[in-house]
């Protein structure tokens, strides 16, 4: 085992125990800090496919975004302390384990069907000029779709704050 | 000496032996830096209220901030006992990370860069998003309203003033075609970016000082009604620890203005590294010189004038300068 797998192995390990504790963390806040590390150890893990563009976006948009944002959500609902075993139910346990259990087999007969490319792949060096020149040019379609979704939700926020406001 | 270095470069590589020399290179800059800005920031406060400041150890009082730290050093530290011990003990260590990452990138002079990374801005951005997260955690595992208030308000600002900021970098970004920050530096050559981009330069100071929660902004510390906000629950090193990276984040967001604004490391005669530390530290004293100026702005103001005026007018700066460069 060289020094690329043992590095491998620890950003598995490091996404992979925030994740659980995403999951299984009954305090908000540590399960934010489990998801925050999740993200990291993603980023990591571009960073280590040679992708140095797509680490720092990651960092900058999971992390610095959208984990923020959730920190402002939990800052506005509370504090929320309890144990998960003193709100979960008996359906709710058995419909999770059915939920990943499905989600599971499908991720994995996905990721076994495709065809990976064996081998070394030599001068694998993508700027940001040919993700900016892919995204504007083969991928527009689904690009523009993307920006549609995230007005959608934008629109979607405002009518709830207004409609919230009225009422209050 | 330079036996030593062949041995050196011989046993782990150049590439490895640059990057540990220039972190440790790093490291005493970010301790020299804050020692000398507690010093610079008194020397300021008072001749700007016609005081004299610290002036009895050494000589102008330059041995002062060497004794702060070993005070800062020798004292007891003291665990509040309802507070949460993990987010507690975590806070001061994430909110050391960024700062050092943020120095391997900028260029100091023409050579002297720990590494030139061809995403170099988006790691200072990315990696200084952690600062807030530590905010965040260390009002929260105090256990303490003051801190909690101080941490919200610290987000709520963070959120609102990193769009202006971004987008008043990628407009630099833009013109030169590069997110290097050596490539950034080197397309300043004829004309400094400030001179086309005067107000991308003022959104991005004014969010800069923001992010760094310095008066006029500082509403996360104020100390006039939060008593410290943030930092109230830590003591000793913990404090000194967040006064160091404040004290860095300051130095960061002016030597990053140096290199997308002032034309970074470039000047007429003298080195590149002494135009650079000139220009940066200009800049932080305007950000020290604005702490005695301008009163604390209220809440309200500053969201809104981050989301009202600062953003609608980095985007219409961003599609101009955009069109221009596409004529």
């Amino acid at each position: 085992m060289g020094a690329a797998e043992i590095i491998f192995i620890i950003i598995a390990l490091f996404t992979m125990i925030g994740a659980l504790m995403t999951v299984l963390s009954g305090s908000l806040i540590y399960a934010m800090m489990g998801l925050i590390s999740t993200l990291f150890g993603v980023a990591g893990l571009y960073i280590y496919l040679n992708a140095p563009f797509l680490a720092m976006m990651q960092i900058l948009i999971y992390v610095g975004a959208v984990s923020i944002l959730i920190a402002f959500a939990i800052m506005l609902a509370g504090p929320f302390t309890m144990k998960p075993k003193e709100w979960t139910t008996v359906t709710k346990f058995i419909g999770s384990i059915v939920v990943s259990v499905v989600s599971f087999v499908l991720v994995f007969r996905a990721i076994m069907q495709t065809p990976w490319v064996q081998g070394k792949i030599k001068n694998f060096n993508v700027t940001t000029k040919d993700l900016g020149r892919i995204f504007l040019d083969r991928l527009a379609f689904p690009f523009e779709i993307i920006s549609l979704l995230i007005v959608i939700a934008i629109i979607g926020a405002i009518m709830l704050a207004l409609f919230s406001r009225r009422q209050g | 000496m330079t036996d030593v270095l062949k041995i050196a470069v011989e046993a782990i590589g150049q590439d490895t032996l640059r990057v540990i020399l220039g972190l440790i290179g790093v490291l005493i800059l970010v301790v020299i830096n804050a020692l000398m800005l507690t010093w610079a920031e008194r020397k300021v406060a008072g001749h700007m209220q016609r005081r004299i400041a610290a002036k009895e150890v050494g000589p102008f009082g330059l041995i002062q901030p060497i004794a702060d730290s070993l005070k800062l050093l020798g004292k007891e530290l003291i665990t509040p006992m309802k507070v949460d011990r993990v987010l507690y003990f975590l806070a001061p260590v994430i909110c050391f990370i960024p700062v050092l990452v943020s120095f391997v990138v900028i260029p100091f002079g023409e050579g002297l860069q720990v590494r030139d990374i061809n995403v170099g801005i988006l790691v200072i951005l990315a990696f200084s998003s952690l600062s807030v997260l530590s905010i965040f955690i260390a009002g929260w595992g105090s256990n303490n309203k003051y801190s909690l208030i101080g941490a919200a308000r610290s987000v709520a600002q963070n959120i609102a003033y990193e769009v202006p900021l971004l987008l008043s970098l990628l407009i630099v970004v833009i013109m030169v075609g590069s997110l290097s920050l050596k490539d950034i530096v080197e397309a300043q050559k004829g004309m400094w970016f400030i001179l086309y981009q005067p107000i991308a330069f003022l959104i991005y100071f004014i969010a800069g000082v923001a992010e760094t929660n310095r008066t006029p902004f500082d509403l996360p510390e104020a100390e006039s009604e939060l008593v410290a906000g943030f930092h109230t629950e830590y003591s000793g090193m913990r404090f000194a620890i967040f006064f160091l990276a404040e004290y860095t984040n300051i130095m960061i967001i002016s030597a990053v203005a140096t290199t997308f604004f002032l034309g970074g490391y470039l000047g007429p005669y003298l080195p590149g590294i002494v135009w650079f530390l000139i220009k940066t530290y200009f800049l932080v004293f305007v950000i020290l010189w604005f702490r005695w100026t301008f009163p604390r702005v209220r809440f309200d103001q500053l969201l809104n004038f981050s989301w009202k005026i600062l953003i609608p007018v980095s985007f219409i700066n961003l599609i101009v300068t955009g069109g221009i460069l596409k004529l």
